[in-house]
């Protein structure tokens, strides 16, 4: 098994799996969004500031930068 | 024929009492089916075709956009159906008794992923379907549902479902899912979620006649039971039963292979949002929607300034000099309060309708959160999202326009701390008095002064902001960017006219009273006589009412180095438009306007007049004038404005405050300043 990593050190274009979110705060707010522990999405790009935009279940979300070194991801 | 309306909600949800689905807006009867009526509500996530379905039953007009919680507002209108037409739009109701007509109030409610109250707009969603008592919940709940994005829409139906209430699921963007493959079956979705489930599209009017009919159907049967849930009041336990069932539902019901395919809206993504090339298409997008804002409104301004000023006002003597009236103090009212005011109310109108167009094209394409993620680090350190810069680049073309354009900002707090910041914006009416007074008193370097205002202006933006974050909106998160890109599209002509024109109508409806009645107040108050031997409307304006005011007020600004009352007067009627500051001195010198570029003698006058009030240091005094004219209120078009948007008491708010600061900052200005002048 591969060990996780942070959204922010994934390489972009790589299908991944999020194994864990550093942010009680916004947990539900991510899972609402399809964005919750297990589930796979794939990152699509880096946005300006360190953000990221990810596709999850046909929608495109962007996170920002705090964001995504909250949250832990391997390669699906 | 039907009709909606909107109901403004309290900025803060939460301290006040909960909502009432049933009983809100009373006070306007029209706009509701009677009070026996079923009150059904429109709720889902954003940009999931809610508004257009709100629009297409009640066929009336409400914002839409294609942009995360454009509706902000919840509008409410009747739907009235038959058996035989989903939404039946005549002026008066002329069906049979047999087709059974049935009138519903429906609400629209605004864009909510969850019950779980992230934003105020789920706030107040939450409070109306769970908070409240039942008796005054909506009859029945239709959830919009993004057939593209299946999963996203469901948590709210498992919430919903979690309630004693009818639900209608309606899946909306089937054409979205179909070109990416993706299609759902709504029998088995229906037998999944436990409630009814109807394919609509809103944007073609297609499916909303078994939409009605299934709506009927679950009004006439009793309310189904909820949803069972674990007995367990643990969030993260209700939360993993919700996320298996709609899994479970969703898989079942959904052929989605195309769903994590890359289409041109990531390509095109990658260059609107990358570090280098994001910003320069955004400040290349906001450099557009300036020049469209101020070049080219600008134009059409003057021509119908021109014709109230010229035909208009000389129809309306020559009228009068029939009605042997002229000279007299009602042409006086007619010529300078109603028509002065009416024109300057209409000049305000093709402005208006611009911005409001590009807002829609913006919106509606999808760039807008774009945009967002592209400023959202430089206007977080203000506590603003990304968004908020547009209005305040819009606002250095005009005040008016921008104060509307907050509307695209979800958060009602953020909407307000934006309203009250950008009239500290330096709009292009105030510029025209900073170039007047740069050459006057500043020579060659007037290009110079005329630059340190919008320093000045970008400064106060920030300062105020940031002291403002710290005070009253200390509890305002900081929360990080989490926002659904939309899939670009193309405008519709006909959603981007309606927007247009419903903004455009809402915006004359509530400034045409402010505005008309302040010309008119100004010239009545310059109109009344305070000596003998003087009639009305035939006054010297340093003998009227207004010069007495302008000679009383005159001394506050003493510690500014600008006591002179006709500066007082120039910066009253600057108080109701920029415009009028340089015509005033000319009225109360009794010289003539100078010519643009030029300065005459009226500015040998107003030179001297400095030179008088501030002991000899007429450079500093004329910068706190300039300082004050930046930082006070900049137009009752603009008050107008934001009562519209943040209601009277805010609007309030932001004249004291603006006032405060520009009488402080003025008056720092000359005293620093003459030590050194």
């Amino acid at each position: 098994m591969t060990s996780s990593t942070d959204l922010a050190s994934a390489p972009l274009g790589t299908s991944l799996t999020l194994v864990g979110i550093d942010d009680a705060a916004n947990r539900r707010r991510l899972a609402t969004l399809g964005l919750r522990e297990g589930a796979t999405f794939r990152l699509l790009t880096r946005t300006i500031g360190g953000g990221r935009i990810v596709l999850v279940g046909g929608s495109r979300i962007a996170l920002s930068r705090d964001l995504v070194h909250r949250l832990r991801t391997r390669v699906a | 024929m039907s009709d909606s309306t909107r109901v403004r909600l309290p900025l803060t949800p939460a301290k006040t009492p909960l909502p009432s689905a049933k009983a809100c807006c009373h006070e306007i009867p029209q706009h509701t089916a009677g009070v026996d009526a079923a009150v059904v509500a429109l709720v889902g996530a954003p940009n999931t075709g809610k508004s257009t379905l709100f629009n297409g039953l009640t066929g009336s007009r409400v914002t839409m956009g294609n942009w995360p919680g454009t509706t902000v507002e919840v509008s409410k209108g009747v739907w009235r159906t038959t058996l035989q037409s989903p939404s039946c739009n005549c002026e008066t109701c002329t069906c049979a008794n047999d087709e059974s007509p049935l009138a519903i109030t429906l609400l629209d409610l605004p864009g909510a992923y969850s019950l779980d109250a992230h934003s105020p707009d789920e706030q107040l969603t939450r409070g109306l379907l769970q908070d409240g008592p039942v008796s005054e919940r909506p009859d029945l709940c239709i959830v919009t549902i993004d057939a593209s994005r299946m999963a996203h829409g469901l948590y709210l139906v498992a919430q919903v479902r979690e309630l004693a209430m009818r639900v209608v699921v309606a899946v909306t963007m089937s054409d979205i899912a179909a070109q990416r493959e993706m299609s759902v079956d709504t029998a088995l979705l229906s037998r999944a979620l436990g409630c009814p489930v109807v394919e609509t599209d809103p944007r073609r009017r297609t499916g909303l006649v078994p939409l009605a009919a299934a709506v009927r159907t679950a009004l006439a049967d009793p309310v189904p039971a909820p949803r069972p849930v674990p007995p367990t009041d643990d969030a993260l336990v209700l939360d993993d039963d919700r996320f298996t069932w709609l899994s479970e539902a969703a898989e079942r019901a959904t052929v989605a292979p195309g769903n994590d395919r890359l289409t041109l809206s990531d390509k095109v993504d990658r260059w609107v949002t990358a570090p280098i090339a994001g910003p320069v298409i955004f400040l290349a997008v906001m450099w557009a929607v300036f020049q469209i804002t101020t070049a080219v409104a600008a134009p059409l301004q003057n021509a119908l300034d021109g014709f109230f000023s010229g035909p208009v006002s000389h129809a309306v003597t020559a009228l009068l000099t029939l009605a042997h009236l002229n000279g007299t103090w009602v042409e006086g009212l007619l010529v300078n309060g109603l028509v002065a005011g009416v024109g300057m109310l209409l000049t305000f109108v093709p402005l208006m309708a611009l911005m409001f167009l590009l807002l829609a094209l913006l919106e509606d394409s999808g760039y807008l959160a774009r945009a967002a993620v592209v400023t959202d680090r430089l206007m977080r350190t203000m506590g603003l999202p990304g968004r908020a810069f547009l209005p305040l680049v819009v606002g250095f073309g005009c005040n008016v326009p921008a104060i509307s354009a907050t509307r695209i900002l979800p958060d009602a707090r953020q909407r307000l701390l934006t309203v009250l910041l950008v009239p500290f914006t330096s709009c292009s009416a105030r510029l025209t008095v900073f170039v007047m007074l740069g050459t006057v008193f500043f020579g060659t370097n007037a290009g110079t002064a005329v630059f340190a205002m919008y320093v000045a202006s970008v400064a106060l933006v920030v300062l105020v902001g940031l002291l403002l974050r710290r005070t009253l909106w200390r509890t305002m998160g900081a929360e990080p960017l989490i926002i659904d890109l939309p899939a670009y599209h193309l405008p519709t002509l006909r959603l981007t006219a309606s927007v247009v024109w419903q903004r455009l109508r809402g915006f004359l409806r509530t400034a045409s009273g402010i505005i008309v009645v302040t010309v008119c107040a100004v010239w009545l108050l310059q109109s009344v006589p305070t000596t003998g031997g003087q009639s009305f409307g035939q006054v010297p304006v340093e003998d009227s009412v207004y010069g007495v005011v302008a000679r009383t007020i005159a001394p506050v600004f003493a510690p500014a180095g600008f006591d002179q009352w006709q500066t007082a007067s120039a910066l009253i009627v600057g108080f109701v438009a920029k415009e009028a500051v340089i015509s005033s001195w000319a009225q109360t010198y009794a010289t003539e306007q100078p010519a643009p570029g030029q300065t005459g003698l009226l500015g040998d006058h107003i030179q001297a007049a400095f030179v008088q009030s501030s002991g000899g240091h007429p450079l500093p005094a004329v910068l706190a004038f300039m300082v004050f004219l930046l930082a006070y209120t900049p137009c009752v078009a603009t008050l107008a404005a934001q009562r519209r948007e943040v209601g009277l008491k805010w609007t309030l708010f932001g004249v004291a405050m603006q006032l405060t600061t520009a009488w402080l900052l003025a008056v720092a200005v000359f005293q620093i300043g003459r030590l050194f002048w």
